[in-house]
């Protein structure tokens, strides 16, 4: 099995290669798209999304439990075909845990109802502040699952190829990588730089006052720095040609196929539909 | 539309990532290492809207939010930004306004008339904002502001004095700062962050009450919680929340946006489409030598 599922890898992304290179070329361009180890991995990234968004927005605009439980099962199916099952369970629970205590805590001791279960404190605890924080942390969870599947199993410049293919503008594309690289790339930086001061004698390992106080020759090296780094990197684009009007070829995009387009409508059809039928009381 | 593609030049489009990763990064680094009632995720998209004008401040702020949700992976995700994307978008545009009619400009040596009138104007600006303003939100629950605290739960009261400080507080601070500065011009950024700060809870709250029941897993959650105990609905309780907070974390924001350009050189910032508002130089389309600046 691992055997064929390389080989559907393989054939997947020398697919995504642009037709009429060399093969020497396309062999090298086959190496930079990147990898797609399962079946899920290799749908189109607009589908993988339009499934991300359709999920999100139902379980949010509908609410209540039959529809986000469908999605948060949906999404666990669908990262077990994808290999993901247990990483993206840790990564939504690391990520939502601080969420769902404030939300449990928030809603069940300070909410007014009616039925009061039991009292701490000052505060009742009622079975209608209970309901809604057992509904919220559903809306949260099929939230988070359905866009932690879709980022995990999208690589950013996948989903941008595909998006500038498709016509969106090639400056866009660039915001959006250069986003995702600035963001690690800044806090590395950050490291540096609260090394270097350290070396200068900055303070950090003090009470609250202390850090705060360090906060400032941390921080304003970092904003200062990134902003003037702008000058020299637009310079850089300008000279390659950055600013010239028009499309640009792509070496690799990922394919799309007739079956997926298919898949996205009925997928919008369905979320359509569900909307449409929470707001006539049907769901 | 020739507006709008004047504003976006490559400095623009460079500036814009780099934006975003500092409203990334400061915002999810404040999140979860101070639990404070602040956000400080805003201001990337401030400077880009001083700099570049309203529209790329829009986008800023909208991409920061659609990016911290849909694309950024593990670590730098967050799962509530992407509703409030139309807040921050505002948030741009708005800076970007307030530095079109000269909100960002520094006004350094100020005479002293002008800066003691001011600081006068300021604090008189929050006073009346934070009276009319506020109290009529907070009336209806137990939260009394210097009224009658016999029957008033302590908790409230606490907190009533605690906002009379920090506002007291911030008043003084800012009027510490023109002293020594001697730049009228503080003023004016921390009357636009202020106006902003309003505007965006009134936007934010029925979004936040209505996706996430009020909650965000950021230390803003306590106040709500508080405002429900007391007796408010959902809606109410957050937007009672951030009347506090917004203004607060917008005001500081533009604060400091404004020392962050006073900070970079004149050269750098009056290159940018909306940089020469921001150094002055309003109407001098060439520099020097002669030479159009890109």
């Amino acid at each position: 099995m691992t055997a064929r599922a390389d080989a559907a890898e393989a054939a997947h992304r020398e697919a995504a290669v642009q037709p009429g290179l060399e093969p020497e070329d396309a062999a090298l361009v086959a190496r930079l798209v990147p990898p797609v180890p399962s079946p899920y991995h290799r749908l189109n990234p607009l589908t993988k999304a339009a499934i991300a968004t359709a999920g999100s927005l139902a379980a949010i605009v509908v609410g209540g439990y039959p529809v986000p439980l469908l999605v948060i099962v949906a999404a666990l199916v669908s990262a077990e075909i994808a290999g993901l099952l247990g990483r993206l369970v840790r990564v939504t629970v690391a990520v939502g845990l601080a969420l769902a205590i404030s939300i449990v805590l928030v809603s069940t001791l300070t909410r007014a109802g009616e039925t009061v279960l039991f009292v701490i404190g000052p505060f009742d605890v009622t079975a209608e502040g209970v309901d809604f924080a057992a509904q919220t942390l559903l809306k949260v969870f099929a939230l988070s699952l359905s866009i932690g599947l879709f980022t995990l199993t999208t690589h950013p410049r996948a989903l941008v190829a595909d998006l500038e293919r498709r016509g969106v503008s090639s400056r866009f594309a660039f915001v959006a990588l250069a986003t995702i690289e600035a963001v690690p790339a800044m806090v590395r930086r950050a490291g540096v730089i609260a090394e270097a001061q350290r070396a200068r004698g900055l303070d950090s390992e003090g009470g609250v006052v202390a850090r705060a106080r360090g906060l400032l020759p941390l921080v304003g090296p970092v904003l200062i720095s990134a902003v003037t780094e702008v000058e020299q990197r637009s310079l850089a684009l300008e000279a390659r040609a950055f600013s010239r009007p028009g499309r640009r070829d792509l070496l690799w995009a990922m394919p799309d196929r007739g079956a997926e387009r298919a898949l996205r409508w009925i997928v919008g059809g369905v979320l359509l539909a569900v909307v449409l039928g929470h707001l006539g009381g049907l769901v | 539309m020739d507006w709008v593609r004047q504003q976006f030049d490559t400095r623009t489009i460079v500036l814009i990532p780099i934006a975003i990763a500092i409203n990334i990064v400061l915002g999810q680094t404040i999140a979860a290492v101070l639990k404070i009632p602040v956000y400080l995720d805003s201001i990337g998209t401030v400077l880009v809207g001083a700099l570049a004008g309203p529209i790329p401040g829009l986008l800023t702020g909208l991409l920061t939010n659609v990016l911290w949700t849909y694309v950024l992976p593990a670590p730098f995700n967050s799962t509530i930004a992407a509703p409030f994307a139309i807040v921050a978008a505002e948030i741009g545009l708005l800076a970007g306004l307030f530095a079109r009619y000269g909100f960002f400009r520094s006004r350094p040596n100020t005479p002293w008339p002008t800066l003691l009138a001011g600081g006068t104007a300021v604090a008189a600006i929050f006073i009346i904002i934070g009276y009319f303003g506020f109290v009529p939100f907070y009336a209806g629950t137990d939260f009394t502001f210097f009224g009658d605290t016999a029957e008033a739960s302590p908790f409230f009261v606490a907190m009533g004095y605690l906002v009379a400080i920090g506002f007291i507080a911030a008043v003084v601070g800012l009027g510490v700062v023109l002293l020594v500065r001697r730049d009228v011009g503080i003023a004016y950024a921390s009357v636009a962050g202020l106006i902003t700060g309003i505007v965006s809870a009134i936007i934010s709250a029925p979004i936040a009450a209505v996706v996430f029941g009020g909650v965000t897993g950021s230390g803003v959650d306590l106040l709500t919680a508080a405002f429900q105990q007391a007796g408010s609905d959902l809606q109410t309780a957050v937007l009672q929340q951030g009347l506090i907070s917004d203004p607060i974390d917008k005001t500081v924001t533009f604060i400091v946006v404004f020392l962050i350009l006073q900070t970079l050189s004149r050269r750098f910032v009056a290159r940018f489409p909306q940089g020469e508002r921001i150094v002055g130089l309003e109407g001098a389309e060439e520099d020097v030598a002669g030479i159009p600046s890109a």
